[in-house]
């Protein structure tokens, strides 16, 4: 394996994205779409007292988006796109490895993916402008989003030494993503209501003549989804991984500041079993709510596991794809030809 | 041992065998054609021998090295030009030949210095700035024979790669194969062309389905052409070889003749100039390797074009 080989397999890679106009065009929209959305969330967070805080969670969140939306459309036809056009053999018969070759594939697709959040790099600096970045939410959520980019790249490229063509593994990057970033959403949505369990709801009220009943409970019984069985299905969301890995700001009510610590707040708050209810009017009516931030002590962070589980994901079809472009080839993917 | 060597080489995909046989020899020095028919294997044997593909039984041996055991190695040495490179259609022809030396560790300087030497060996020196989208499929070919020579390979593996080149390109192709061998690289070259073939190669390797069959001589009954600066060639020829008219063959003016052998056709070359015919041209109507090639295939018919149907022995004779 060597540095040099692998940038000019990297190099290669680019170069010719960098020659196609339809690269330029896609991210003309790209930064159109971030001018408006922070314009947008700047209107959404302008009662914040420290509003770049939430425009800066709200453009890497959609550089994220972006990220998994066109990333596998880039990587994922890297191994049998080459090989379809026979210049994949070429490279091979050369001093490139099969570990040159992946990694140089995975490191072009890397920088693609790059190049998007390069883009939105003047929309985050207004965002820092705004006020409330701290340097720990700008590291972590800039670290944990090259490491989805990362992830996301080297499925694809995994997948596309995988399959032979390259129709069927761009689909297929396209669903591991998808498990990710919907998959996820829906087993936790329909796991959680489809475990119920019955929460007793208690209530001291008043009479009809409007004084309060004091002397007995009044109580009945209704059932409840049971997210917290199942909200470790959202730890694998890449969404989830970035807000949860991403250090909360609190405002001074101790409410999250920004998108990462809503996002991170709703998961926390699923890890939570529903318990009895209790109104009651002769203690001032609901039980004080505490804030969310006082609500979080006493939640676990879930973004290592999730990360863990799609790098482990990401390195298996990786490594799968790599050991089937070795050369001399023993085996060949169904309908391959090698040059 | 130095050149190519396979024993026994057998490769399947599936149920299909792809190669079953391939044992031979191609030197170093000499040039070695790969004959065979279509999808008798010899782009499989090529792929094998090129590192690409793990053999399922038998050894290949490049210049003393096992692709197998030591891929690194034979790719230090080997080149190979594929039927059809791929080429990188946004690259120029210049940027493809410096990213191939790049990728066989050669510094940038090098690398691009090298480029500069292959394109004007090969011919593409005016198109080195052109991306290989724009490039004719001649001019692809040099650009697949250019990458194959970036690092000086001591063994060139070459799938057809005359096909797309125009006549002069071809002679050029020739030249500098030759001058390749006697620099003392292995050159294997798999063509269809045969006749081409013929003017390039010192030896040459038949392959059969799958196998390598003995490299049968050609047929000594053959067909000879001859052309006269005079009207009705056929007639002049049987007459002067005393033989009967039907014997002798036509074939677009010219007189077909069918000799038994070499003996035989320098009898008759000589009774036809004695006969005082003003004789233009003579020589076999098909090129031995042709002939030898199509005898391989079809045992039993006699080679050749369209041609009397018995072989005219007293022709020699008279």
């Amino acid at each position: 394996m060597s540095g040099a080989r692998i940038l000019t397999i990297a190099r290669l890679e680019l170069t010719q994205r960098l020659r196609s106009v339809g690269w330029y065009v896609l991210l003309g929209i790209f930064m159109v779409l971030l001018l408006g959305i922070t314009a947008l969330s700047f209107l959404v967070f302008s009662s914040n007292d420290l509003p770049g805080a939430g425009v800066f969670s709200i453009i890497v969140n959609f550089v994220l988006l972006l990220v998994v939306l066109v990333s596998p459309t880039l990587s994922g036809n890297a191994i049998n796109g080459d090989r379809d056009a026979a210049t994949l053999a070429p490279i091979q018969v050369t001093a490139a490895t099969t570990g040159d070759i992946m990694l140089g594939k995975l490191l072009a697709a890397v920088a693609t993916g790059c190049a998007f959040l390069l883009i939105a790099l003047p929309f985050l600096a207004v965002g820092i402008f705004g006020g409330g970045v701290t340097p720990g939410m700008f590291f972590v959520s800039l670290l944990v989003l090259l490491l989805e980019i990362v992830v996301v790249a080297a499925m694809g490229v995994g997948l596309s030494g995988l399959i032979a063509r390259p129709l069927f593994s761009i689909a297929a990057t396209y669903l591991v993503v998808a498990a990710l970033v919907i998959g996820t959403l829906i087993a936790f949505g329909l796991g959680g209501a489809a475990v119920r369990t019955p929460v007793t709801h208690y209530e001291r009220g008043w009479d009809e003549s409007g004084e309060p009943i004091c002397d007995s409970w009044e109580e009945y019984t209704f059932e409840q989804p049971r997210y917290d069985y199942v909200w470790g299905f959202l730890a694998a969301n890449p969404f989830v991984v970035l807000a949860d890995a991403t250090p909360t700001e609190f405002d001074v009510d101790g409410y999250p500041r920004d998108m990462f610590g809503q996002i991170t707040y709703g998961v926390r708050m699923a890890q939570k079993a529903p318990g009895s209810e209790r109104w009651d009017i002769c203690d001032g009516g609901y039980d004080s709510q505490p804030s969310p931030e006082e609500q979080m002590r006493d939640t676990v962070p879930s973004w290592f596991v999730g990360l863990g589980i799609q790098l482990v994901i990401a390195g298996g079809l990786f490594a799968g794809g790599w050991s089937r472009t070795r050369t001399p080839a023993r085996r060949l993917p169904p309908g391959t030809r090698i040059a | 041992m130095s050149g190519v060597v396979a024993q026994g080489v057998k490769r399947s995909f599936g149920s299909v065998d792809a190669v079953v046989d391939a044992t031979f020899h191609a030197m170093p020095g000499r040039i070695t054609g790969l004959v065979g028919p279509n999808g008798a294997g010899k782009t499989t044997l090529l792929l094998m021998l090129a590192s690409l593909l793990a053999p399922d039984a038998g050894r290949i041996s490049i210049d003393g090295v096992d692709p197998v055991e030591d891929p690194a190695a034979v790719r230090r040495m080997l080149g190979w030009m594929p039927d059809a490179l791929g080429a990188w259609p946004s690259l120029t022809a210049r940027e493809s030949i410096v990213t191939t030396g790049r990728l066989h560790d050669m510094s940038m300087t090098g690398a691009r210095a090298r480029a500069d030497e292959l394109l004007a060996l090969v011919g593409l020196a005016d198109h080195a700035a052109s991306p290989a989208r724009v490039l004719s499929r001649g001019q692809k070919q040099k650009l697949g024979l250019a990458r194959a020579l970036v690092h000086r390979p001591s063994v060139l593996l070459l799938d057809e790669p005359a096909s797309g080149l125009d006549p002069e390109a071809r002679v050029q192709l020739r030249i500098l194969l030759r001058d390749l061998a006697a620099q003392g690289t292995t050159i294997l070259i798999s063509s269809h062309v045969l006749s081409e073939l013929e003017e390039v190669v010192d030896d040459t390797v038949f392959l059969v389905a799958g196998s390598v069959v003995a490299g049968a001589a050609a047929p000594a009954t053959r067909t000879y052409r001859v052309r006269l600066a005079a009207p009705d060639a056929p007639a002049a020829v049987a007459d002067a070889l005393g033989m009967p008219r039907e014997l002798v063959g036509v074939d677009r003016g010219d007189a077909l003749l069918v000799v038994a052998d070499e003996a035989a056709a320098v009898a008759a070359l000589r009774a036809l100039v004695n006969a005082g015919l003003p004789v233009l041209e003579y020589a076999p109507a098909q090129s031995a390797l042709e002939a030898s090639f199509l005898a391989l295939r079809h045992p039993d018919q006699p080679a050749g074009p369209p041609a009397p149907p018995a072989a005219p022995q007293e022709g020699g004779a008279a």
